[in-house]
């Protein structure tokens, strides 16, 4: 191909105090093509997209959009310029409807008046064209991730951006709704868009990239187009070095006699909808449990119930020991103050005394740091300043230390790198070899495929079907079919 | 690895001082404009307060109650929680305190001090915990109810002062004894000679000690920064964040009442209508410019106490109200360059 770069990054450098970010970025993308962008967590994907999208600026270097510099202030002047992005968090308002979400900040208005038919016409037929099947007055707080992803994809479509960046788009994603997605990123390249993906799934490089370009500590370390594309040269190129090896076949039988989570018939309605409809639910010592399912079909819920969050509407829940480990989903959300350092988190939850000295909080942070190898700015640095990846260790380690014997964890290892995957999966499985009592719930297929010793997937609210280890097991010949049967079970499919 | 000053302790003392000097550059510029001379009126302000140990003073018994009220609503802003009924909560508890010791000082003498505060300590806590629970138990806004609350307690005051309590043709209740009085600092050294201060000064400062070492010393006191920090966690780490609210509120709310020891114990000797004189609201400033931290709020409780008695002593020059000018200045400065510090020195946004 000779033709020119439609985006092209030269020397792109960004300081956070003494951290790279960005290190002397260069490349180009060219038009109508779908690039990925990928590399672990902290490797300065998201950085780059921010200074390519106006949200921040670099320190140096410069951007050129079909060979011109460009330095925009802020998102809406990269939108003006047909620019657009899904950030990993949507931006949505819940109490708009999805029309209303869509035209915000480009309204449609005759004589100052708000004229959202107009929108919706343009908005039906861009549905139409991609089949993306939303009803546009539905509010956005009733419907699914999937469909407000679409939603954030709409607001580009309306404001007729041709460069599309995604931010790890399919990390909310159930399987089938990544085929649907892909789907939808192809139809945009026959139409002459160019597709920018930020992604560290390896299977959608493969899938859809004309281009990849690796990212690791801050630099472009490896490029290459789809005709040499290797998988395993990829994986190498991003991770570096693998850390932690784990063997997943060392798990010995100590499975308990009586189980250590029990829920029977769970009903919970929230605001008049059902959100669980009779969950029978039993978990043992020394086993790992998956809830397997897309996302919103009552997972947070279940966890919630168990966690003392929410209460029951009906049915029972037995605990054979009181108090839980729980690594939750949203680790900024609910599972700690960034604002205070990794002492002062871990104190919060295991302190047993009622003072809190500095030196308590220092011994604190050294020992969760030196087990669970977590690389931090400093000891006393707020816990923000982490990437997501230490973040999630720190938090592990706080749970884990507890020593419980009931353990859950939610998505334990969401917008976290390899290596910490690879390491969290290792403790994961320890516990479980400790005898505890592990529920993994997950929307990783994979994930749950190799710890789990049973998977139960869950749908609308009503866990279906349960599949037990001997079902799943690499060595069985029956996999396929087992596997297929799951993915059928996740969209409420009856399988054979 | 090693332990560095965190940049938002900098940030923090930052912008409050940017705050400070931006501020008495546009109270210069304004009275300027005027047609004052700025120099002149901060020089005689300055000599007036500081020229004497009668303008150190009353700087001093100005800023005390500052310190105490700062206190109490710290315990609120540090949970997040936006108090602004202190000035009703203060009222009733101080009211009430002084009704107290008034009527049981011949049988009870000295021991009537303790008592009286305890209960009207109480009573502030009960207002405080009014707004508490309608924000658990119907989640509405700690703003508006306290801003109501106030009309409420100082409607209830003046009804019973006027009808049952007060001394005749007067807004004040009886004089308690004297012996109950907490000794002025013009006791223990000529220097003060006149002023109000008394010795509620130290024990302010204590207060804001002890105040200090709850809210980062103790395991309770994290638990209240993080229900204020991130409530949604605080749950998921298994701390009851409705009862941390109750808490705070009751604590906050309780502390505000103490400033009675330096006005009915240490200076009047009786409750009067209005001694509070937007009191509760001034703490508010005093306390966002110290950034809820108990330490910061001596110095900035006496900072308004300087201006407070200063601005008195500069009356014929201007008006005194031009230091409620400065108080509110200070709050838009303070809120605008946090937001600019964060901005262009931590480099959030």
């Amino acid at each position: 191909m000779n033709t020119s770069p439609i985006i092209e990054f030269k020397n792109i450098s960004k300081k956070f105090g003494d951290f790279f970010a960005n290190e002397e970025i260069t490349f180009s993308i060219l038009p109508n093509t779908v690039h990925s962008l990928i590399g672990e967590n902290g490797a300065g994907k998201t950085t780059l997209m921010k200074i390519l999208f106006g949200i921040y600026k670099q320190d140096s270097g410069h951007i050129y959009i079909n060979g011109n510099p460009v330095s925009f202030k802020n998102p809406l002047d990269a939108i003006m310029n047909n620019i657009g992005m899904v950030h990993q968090h949507f931006e949505l308002i819940d109490d708009f409807t999805a029309l209303e979400n869509i035209v915000l900040g480009d309204e449609e208005s005759d004589y100052g008046f708000l004229n959202l038919n107009k929108s919706r016409k343009v908005l039906i037929d861009i549905i139409a064209k991609y089949n993306l099947g939303i009803n546009l007055d539905e509010k956005v707080c009733n419907i699914s991730i999937s469909e407000k992803q679409k939603i954030e994809l709409l607001k580009l479509l309306y404001r007729k951006s041709e460069i599309l960046i995604f931010d790890e788009p399919t990390a909310v994603l159930s399987p089938i709704e990544v085929e649907e997605f892909f789907k939808i990123i192809r139809k945009f390249k026959e139409e002459g868009k160019t597709i920018l993906l930020i992604t560290h799934k390896l299977n959608e490089i493969k899938e859809l990239s004309d281009s990849v370009t690796v990212l690791r500590k801050g630099k472009v370390v490896y490029e290459v187009g789809s005709d040499a594309l290797d998988i395993s040269v990829l994986s190498r190129e991003i991770v570096g070095e693998l850390e932690t090896v784990i063997d997943l076949n060392i798990r010995g039988d100590v499975k308990s006699e009586e189980p250590y989570i029990e829920l029977n018939n769970i009903v919970y309605k929230h605001e008049k909808a059902s959100a669980l409809n009779g969950v029978n639910l039993s978990v043992y010592g020394g086993q790992i449990y998956s809830i397997c399912g897309v996302e919103g079909n009552g997972q947070s819920e279940i966890v919630d119930l168990i966690a003392g969050i929410t209460r029951k509407s009906s049915g029972s829940i037995q605990m054979k020991y009181d108090g839980i480990s729980l690594v939750p989903d949203d680790r900024l959300e609910k599972g700690m103050v960034k604002e205070f350092n990794t002492g002062e988190n871990v104190l919060l939850r295991n302190n047993k005394s009622k003072y809190i000295s500095s030196s308590k909080i220092y011994d604190t942070a050294k020992a969760v740091v030196d087990k669970y190898d977590v690389r931090l700015p400093a000891l006393n640095a707020p816990l923000e300043s982490l990437s997501g990846g230490n973040q999630q260790k720190v938090i592990f380690g706080r749970e884990i230390e507890l020593d419980n014997n009931i353990m859950v964890f939610v998505h334990p290892t969401r917008g976290v790198d390899i290596n910490a995957t690879a390491y969290i999966h290792k403790i994961i499985l320890e516990q479980r070899n400790k005898g505890k009592a592990v529920l993994l719930v997950t929307s990783d297929l994979d994930e749950a495929l190799k710890l789990s010793d049973k998977i139960g997937i869950i749908y609308k609210g009503l866990i279906g079907k349960e599949f037990t280890r001997n079902e799943f097991d690499e060595s069985t010949d029956k996999r396929n079919r087992v596997l297929q049967n799951i993915g059928k079970a996740m969209i409420g499919v009856n399988s054979d | 690895m090693e332990l560095t000053v965190t940049k938002k302790v900098k940030a923090n003392i930052l912008s409050t001082s940017i705050s400070l000097v931006a501020t008495i550059i546009i109270l210069f510029v304004f009275l300027y404009l005027v047609g004052k001379d700025p120099f002149e009126v901060m020089q005689k302000m300055l000599t007036e307060v500081f020229g004497t140990g009668y303008g150190i003073g009353q700087a001093i018994f100005k800023a005390t109650p500052l310190i105490i009220c700062g206190c109490g609503l710290a315990f609120c802003f540090q949970a997040s929680l936006f108090n602004i009924g202190a000035e009703g909560q203060l009222n009733l508890g101080v009211f009430v305190m002084s009704i107290v010791a008034y009527m049981f000082d011949d049988y009870l003498g000295i021991f009537i001090l303790p008592i009286a505060v305890a209960i009207g300590f109480a009573v502030s806590a009960f207002w405080g915990f009014i707004p508490a629970y309608i924000k658990i138990k119907r989640g509405v806004s700690e703003v508006i109810t306290t801003i109501m609350m106030n009309f409420i307690s100082l409607a209830l005051i003046n009804y019973f002062l006027i009808e049952f309590l007060a001394v005749k043709s007067t807004v004040r209740t009886e004089k308690i004894l004297d012996v109950i009085s907490i000794p002025k600092l013009s006791v223990f050294s000529d220097y003060f000679e006149g002023s109000s201060a008394n010795l509620t000064f130290f024990f302010a400062i204590a207060l804001a000690a002890a105040t200090y070492f709850i809210f980062y010393k103790t395991s309770f006191g994290y638990k209240l920064r993080a229900v204020g920090l991130n409530p949604k966690a605080s749950r998921y780490l298994g701390i009851n964040t409705n009862k941390m609210t109750v808490i705070a509120f009751m604590i906050g709310a309780g502390i505000t009442s103490l400033v009675g020891l330096n006005f009915v114990f240490g200076y009047k000797g009786y409750y009067e209508y209005g001694f509070s004189n937007n009191l509760g609201f001034t703490a508010i400033a005093v306390t966002l410019l110290a950034k809820n931290n108990p330490i910061g709020i001596i110095f900035t409780a006496l900072l308004f106490g300087i201006m407070d008695y200063g601005g008195l002593s500069v009356n014929t020059l201007v008006p005194k109200e031009i230091m409620l000018v400065f108080q509110a200045l200070v709050i838009l400065s303070i809120l605008s360059f946090d937001r600019i510090i964060k901005i262009y020195y931590l480099k959030e946004k």
